[in-house]
């Protein structure tokens, strides 16, 4: 299986969501305010190893 | 036994800015990585970056694997912005490329706005050597196990 890396057009839409992708990074399949929301949809989705990530609003913005 | 294997870099939409009215799209040294604790396994992704001294993530994060955040050593620390923030460390395992590894790890409730946590010195770079090609938008790290 090969991840999916480019994750330009599947992250776009949820912006200030926290985001659960599928194990190779190619679907959605969990979208909520909270983590542990997004989460729990994933495994409704029978999503085994689900990937979360927090979707800011500009990625071209953020710094450390 | 040292462990040796390469990950790609990803790509995430960006929008313009004024210094920047062209760009459409970063890419970052970002890879998954599970957080461990007991039989609580969640995957995230996380940035590796050189530039400083723990491993943080998100607090939410944290909870999913069952600890309880403000029940760790506190540490006040800031970022560039120098605005101040508060991290609770805790004993957990990280697991990436199928090689697992114990991390004293930070979770903090003031990186809401940060999109994924952070591999830093402590923790990561002390257990991988790493090495980052971006032009080819590729990670090689290899384990000091030896």
């Amino acid at each position: 299986m090969t991840d999916n890396t480019d994750l330009r057009e599947i992250l776009k839409q949820y912006s200030d969501k926290w985001v659960a992708l599928s194990n190779d990074s190619s679907r959605v399949v969990g979208v909520a305010d909270k983590a542990a929301d997004a989460l729990q949809q994933a495994r409704a989705n029978s999503e085994p190893d689900p990937i979360l990530t927090r979707v800011p609003d500009n990625y071209g913005t953020y710094i450390l | 036994m040292s462990v040796r294997f390469k990950l790609d870099y990803r790509r995430f939409p960006a929008g313009p800015t004024e210094p920047f009215p062209r760009r459409t799209s970063v890419v970052r040294p970002v890879v998954p990585i599970a957080l461990i604790n007991g039989s609580n396994r969640v995957r995230v992704f996380a940035l590796i970056d050189s530039g400083a001294d723990y491993c943080i993530f998100h607090a939410e994060i944290g909870e999913q694997i069952g600890l309880e955040i403000e029940s760790g050593k506190s540490l006040a620390f800031s970022g560039i912005s120098g605005a101040g923030q508060t991290a609770y460390f805790h004993n957990i395992k990280l697991e990436l490329g199928g090689h697992q590894f114990d991390c004293y790890a930070g979770f903090s409730r003031d990186i809401d706005n940060l999109p994924y946590g952070i591999l830093r010195q402590a923790g990561f770079f002390d257990i991988f050597k790493v090495s980052f090609d971006y032009n080819k938008e590729k990670i090689e790290l290899q384990s000091q196990d030896d």
